[in-house]
Formats: C-alpha cells, sequence, structure tokens
C-alpha cells in the first residue's frame, strides 16, 4: 500500500481532503536570500508551503536546501526576505521560540539522555505537565513502533532505531511543521526503503507539514506531494512530481531527475501550434518549448527526450523515427539499456524486456521512434547546467 | 601481520616507558615511603624501622587540623577555579569566532611565565604599597592600606586560584569543544534557550571535564607550599608548608616523608573515587 507506486493515489485523495480543511499556507517564504559576504546560498525564494503538505527541497550538494530548511528552523537568519510560519512574520525569532522541528541528518540525539527523555525534552521546555508528558511519549513512541526502548542510550540503538527516535523527539509536542535534514542519508538502501515509507505513513497519519531536504530525486518523487529543485541557490521548478518528471522548467531540472537525452538540433520554427527543429536532418516536433525568441530563427536548442520514451524497433507506430547504430547494450534485469550513434550524436534508450527485440546487437542498425510529445527544447545555452548521471542512477 | 605484533616486540616497545616509569616515580616515591619507616638519630638518618613518624601525626593534632584547614582551603580554591574557568571555556568555546586559537593560547599563557615570578606578581598586586592599595588610596577611597589583601588565607585563595584557572580550563574547554553543535541545536530547536540548554545540555555533557578540571585545581592546591609560605603569613599556613619544614628546617626526613604519604594517600583516594567520573579527553559520560 505505501509503495512508491501505489502510494500515487491516497496521497491524492489525502491531498484533497486537506484543502477543504484549510487553504491557509502553513509555511512561507518571501524573497528569501542568504549570502555570507559573496557567496550566495540562496536566492529569490518563494513558496507557499500548504498544512499537511510533504513538500521537499531536491537538489545536488551545495545547491542551497539544507540552508533554507535551516532558515525556516531559525538556525540561520535570512539576508534578505522573509519567512512566515502560520502567517506570522518569524524571520528574526530565534529557534527556540519557532513552532517548528528540525530532524537532523545526524539525529542529534542527546547522547547522556536515555530515549524516554530524549522524547520528553521538547515537552519539559514547554512545561508539560508530568502526566500528560507520560501519555504523549507514550503515544508518540507507539506511532514510530518504538515501544520497550525508552531506557535505552541513544548508543545503545541502532541508526534505524536513532532515526525513529529523533523522529519521535519531534513530533511529541506536536508542530506546526518538521523539517527533515536528509533524514534517510546514513541509512543504508535497504532501510533507506523501509523508512521512507514508516516516514510516510507517519506524516499521513499525523497530519503534520514535512518540509524534506534531499538530493535523492527517488525519494523526491515518491513520498512529496510537491517538489522544489534548486541548483546553486536557486530554484529551477516548484511542482508536484508529475509537473517535474513530465514537464521540467528547465534542462537542469529534466537532466537531474530521471534518465534523459539531450540532443543538439536547430529551430525550424512552428507548425500547428508544435515547436519544430532539425536534428540529423529529420524534422522533430515538439510539445514543449522554453526557448524564447523569433521561432525559426535557426538557434541552437537542445532536443530533450527521456530514455524510456525512445522505442527501438518497436511495433508501435511514432511520429518521427530514425536509424541509429547500436553501440553498447546493457542489460539490467528488468529492461536493456541501449546506446547508439545517431548522426554523430548519442542517444540512450531504455527498452523493457518484454518490448526488446532479440536482433538487436553492437553495430547493427536500430529504428529509433520517437513522439512530439514526449520532446521538450531547451535553450541550448543551458546545457552546462546540465548533469549527467552515470548510467545506473536511476 | 602476525609477526609484527609478537610477544616479544611488543614487550620491547615497553621497555622505554618502563624505564622512564621506574626512573622517575617508582624509585623516587618507594625511597621516600622506605625512609617515612626510619628514624632521625643526631643529625643521621638511621636504618631502622618504626611507625614513630605515623603515630606522632595522628597523636598531635596540629598536624590534622592543618591537614584539614588545607583540605577545605583546596576546595574553596577548586570552586572558585571552576566558578572562573568554566565560563571562560564557554565563552571562548561557544562565542568567540575568529581568533579562537590565539584567545586559547591566550588563556593558557600563564603556564609559560615561571610560577615564582606570578608569585611575586600577585605579592606586588596585594602588596600595603601594591597596586591595589595604592589605587585606592590615589582615588581617596582609603587613607590607610587594607591589611586583608596579604599575608593571609585570602592572599593565598586569591593566588592560587589564580594558578588553578588554566588547569581548569584547558579540560573543560576540551570537554566543551567535543560537543558536537548540532546537538545544541537541536536544543534550541526543541525549545530551550541559552540558559536551558547550558543546564540541561552543555552542562551535563561537559561534567566529565568540569571535574577533572577540579580535581586538578584541589591537588595542585593541596599540596602547595611556595605560595603560602610567600603570600600567607602565619595565617595561611598548609599541610605543603609542614612537610617542606621538616625537609627543610627541621631535617626530620623521616617525618616529612611520612606526612608526604599521608597526603599521596589522601589525593590518591580522592583521584580514585571521581576519576570514573572525570575525563582527561573530555568524553561523554558512560563512555
Amino acid at each position: 500500500m505505501f509503495s512508491p507506486a501505489g502510494g500515487l493515489r491516497p496521497r491524492e485523495s489525502f491531498r484533497s481532503e486537506r484543502g477543504m480543511m484549510s487553504d491557509e499556507n502553513a509555511i512561507e517564504l518571501r524573497g528569501v536570500r542568504k549570502a555570507w559576504g559573496d557567496v550566495v546560498a540562496v536566492q529569490a525564494f518563494d513558496v507557499g508551503i500548504r498544512k499537511g503538505e510533504f513538500f521537499s527541497l531536491l537538489g545536488p550538494s551545495g545547491c542551497g536546501k539544507t540552508t533554507t530548511l535551516r532558515m525556516i528552523a531559525g538556525l540561520e537568519e535570512p539576508t534578505e526576505g522573509q519567512i512566515l510560519l502560520e502567517g506570522r512574520d518569524v524571520s528574526r525569532v530565534p529557534p527556540y521560540r519557532r513552532n517548528v522541528h528540525t530532524v537532523f541528518q545526524d539525529y542529534a540525539l542527546f547522547p547522556h539522555m536515555s530515549v524516554r527523555k530524549n522524547i520528553w525534552f521538547p515537552l519539559k521546555m514547554s512545561g508539560v505537565s508530568l502526566a500528560d508528558a507520560r501519555q504523549r511519549i507514550d503515544r508518540v513512541l507507539r506511532l514510530v513502533n518504538m515501544e520497550g526502548l525508552e531506557r535505552r542510550l541513544p548508543q545503545q540503538l541502532s541508526g534505524g532505531q536513532r532515526q525513529r527516535i529523533a523522529l519521535a523527539r519531534s513530533l511529541v509536542d506536536e508542530p506546526a511543521a518538521l523539517l527533515l535534514d536528509e533524514p534517510l542519508g546514513a541509512l543504508d538502501f535497504k532501510l533507506r526503503g523501509a523508512m521512507q515509507k514508516v516516514l510516510k505513513d507517519i506524516q499521513r497519519n499525523v497530519g503534520i507539514t514535512f518540509i524534506y531536504v534531499t538530493h535523492d530525486q527517488t525519494e523526491a518523487l515518491t513520498m512529496s506531494d510537491r517538489i522544489a529543485v534548486m541548483k546553486s541557490g536557486r530554484v529551477h521548478q516548484v511542482g508536484t512530481p508529475d509537473e517535474i518528471y513530465n514537464r521540467p522548467a528547465t534542462a537542469f531540472v529534466a537532466s537531474f531527475i530521471g534518465e534523459m537525452n539531450f540532443l543538439h538540433g536547430r529551430t525550424l520554427g512552428a507548425e500547428a501550434g508544435m515547436p519544430q527543429a532539425e536534428v540529423g536532418g529529420q524534422r522533430l516536433r515538439a510539445a514543449r518549448s522554453t526557448v524564447t525568441g523569433t521561432p525559426g530563427a535557426g538557434d541552437d536548442v537542445l532536443v530533450c527526450i527521456r530514455t524510456e520514451r525512445v522505442q527501438v524497433n518497436s511495433y508501435r507506430a511514432t511520429e518521427h523515427e530514425m536509424a541509429g547504430t547500436v553501440r553498447r547494450i546493457v542489460y539490467r534485469g528488468t529492461d536493456y539499456e541501449l546506446t547508439c550513434d545517431l548522426e554523430g550524436q548519442e542517444v540512450r534508450a531504455v527498452v523493457s524486456a518484454v518490448d526488446w527485440d532479440p536482433a538487436l546487437k553492437v553495430g547493427v542498425s536500430a529504428r529509433l521512434g520517437f513522439n512530439g510529445a514526449d520532446i521538450t527544447f531547451f535553450p541550448r545555452e543551458e546545457e552546462k547546467e546540465v548533469v549527467q548521471y552515470a548510467t545506473d542512477a536511476v | 601481520m602476525g609477526e609484527r605484533y609478537s610477544p616479544p616486540r611488543s614487550l620491547l616497545r615497553g621497555i622505554p616507558i618502563t624505564i622512564w616509569m621506574l626512573c622517575l616515580v617508582a624509585v623516587p616515591l618507594g625511597y621516600t615511603f622506605l625512609i617515612s619507616f626510619f628514624q632521625v638519630e643526631g643529625m643521621q638518618i638511621a636504618a631502622k624501622l618504626t611507625l614513630k613518624n605515623y603515630g606522632l601525626f595522628f597523636t598531635d593534632p596540629m598536624y590534622s587540623r592543618i591537614l584539614l584547614k588545607s583540605m577545605l582551603l583546596a576546595l574553596a580554591i577548586a570552586s572558585l577555579s571552576i566558578l572562573a574557568g568554566y565560563p571562560l571555556a564557554y565563552m571562548l568555546s561557544f562565542r568567540v569566532r575568529r581568533g579562537k586559537q590565539a584567545l586559547f593560547m591566550l588563556s593558557i599563557i600563564p603556564l609559560w611565565v615561571s610560577y615564582l615570578v606570578r608569585i611575586i606578581a600577585w605579592r606586588t598586586i596585594l602588596g600595603n604599597k601594591g597596586v591595589i592599595n595604592s589605587a585606592l588610596t590615589a582615588l581617596g577611597f582609603i587613607k590607610e592600606p587594607l591589611e586583608f589583601l596579604l599575608y593571609n588565607r585570602f592572599a593565598v585563595a586569591v593566588t592560587l586560584t589564580y594558578i588553578c584557572i588554566p588547569f581548569v580550563f584547558i579540560p573543560v574547554y576540551t570537554a566543551l569543544e567535543k560537543i558536537p553543535r548540532n546537538i545544541m541545536e537541536a536544543a534550541s530547536d526543541l525549545g530551550a534557550g541559552e540558559l536551558r540548554t547550558l543546564l540541561n545540555v552543555v552542562l551535563p555533557l561537559s561534567l566529565p571535564g568540569l571535574i577533572t578540571g577540579f580535581i586538578f585545581a584541589f591537588i595542585i592546591a593541596l599540596g602547595d607550599y611556595i605560595i603560602p609560605q610567600q603570600l600567607g603569613g602565619t595565617q595561611g599556613i598548609m599541610f605543603g608548608n609542614l612537610i617542606w619544614s621538616q625537609f627543610g628546617f627541621a631535617f626530620n626526613w623521616p617525618f616529612g616523608a611520612a606526612l608526604s604519604f599521608i597526603l599521596l594517600a589522601i589525593s590518591v583516594t580522592i583521584l580514585g573515587l571521581t576519576s570514573r567520573f572525570g575525563s582527561t579527553e573530555g568524553g561523554f559520560l558512560n563512555e
């Protein structure tokens, strides 16, 4: 039920429910900028994060996502702009007077306190009575499934257990939002997957706004209601996982999430509202283009298509067909990754094992098919922002 | 790999430190312990075993009274050193951003200056014509110099506290530096202001360093005899002076050695009782 694919539908319904509850923003950033001297960490960040939303800040290291999170927590002060928490400007309010909690990457549990005392800490600070505190601690321990370990010290727990305690400690006094700084970064691969489900499950149960920092695109896509993709302190796009994946705003977003082919082409104007470009002697139509200026001016453009959208020797009819020479074939179990040479440009295609044509061998000619609906044009100057990934980074 | 760590090799490596410990610690201590059972005949130490030296300590109440007085004074000095050294270390560790290293060196620079020079310096500060009295007289607050500043227990306490501060500062600072900064951030994030973070998080986590500093100060103060001699007058006499006088004036080495061992036994007992709470590395409790 909480698998990445199956999670989509309940999340949709959850969102509409919440929409009825309130349309007020839990957190709002207005023109937030952070700089240390000449070094700009974050600039021009404007976003409203809705109540109960699972919002991710996604980007490569050094993109400013953690700095943004720390500004929301109050651990850094913005150089410019405002941070609103439930409608109140908290830009200059110290962290201990903000109703948000952070789950730190390495958990930051108090090493001299037992699990129970760690969780008690925020309640003690806000003067909750002992009897009430006991009830709340028990409830939150049940929520994170960690009953029976209350007397242990943090160093007697495993990574995943510490993670849950850190989560419990931050949830116990029901903050307006929970800020998570790469919380699964220190866990091994299998545990990561399990904890993703636990986190998403808990978030859905408590209905608290989560702001989640990650550099892992899969994590962001599977868990988030919305994602802000950042690079070098700049927000490239804010949108739902579907929007981010299928309608990337910039070539960087297109390259950072999923696997994308970037081909060089020249604009040829538009036909029936669809911009066109020439690649390797072929006229390609694109569903979307972010290229500004006069169409048909012969501008250099980046022609983008997802690797899984390239058809190879397929029975399915496609709008465009081109011939390429197979250069490399990598078998990956559920699918094959094929690299072809197309008029001097490299095209990668991921073909599911079901659709695979066994005649494909290195050196033979392959029929590559594309549909205009899957093609996007970006200005050629965005090419320098494109991140290249190793083929196994899905 | 197996050959490298074979027993003969590791034994060989232990030889230098063993010789060092034997020459500088075990032999002198053993010898002192031995002569504490000897006796003086005329001006000669006679190698005749006796318990008379220890007996004297327990029968003459003067000795135990001065020992008790010295311990109380050392306790006060150690407490004052903590009160002065802890905030210093706290400020340097958490508040200072630039020039931390330089300020750290400045804080421990007194250790580079000769012990005697620093004692004489305090005499010129506290003396009848010293800095404090001259300044107060010049400002017209007093006509006669303040007598209580020098040649009493007050002067001993002030000067010994000053001597002990770096010995408290270093372990406390080390302990504070070892506290991960995100733990303090977590405390702040979870609703604790600076004072509550100090009491609930910083203080417990730096407790080992604090205890170590306290023991250092206490033992240094308890064993000192130069400061009481130079600044303490008749009132400020401490147990260290008694030992010193046995070796110096009285030429009763066996009795001096016995008193030394009584002091050593007390210090070792305190160290033993507290060392499991303290740490020279400033680690966490239970670690």
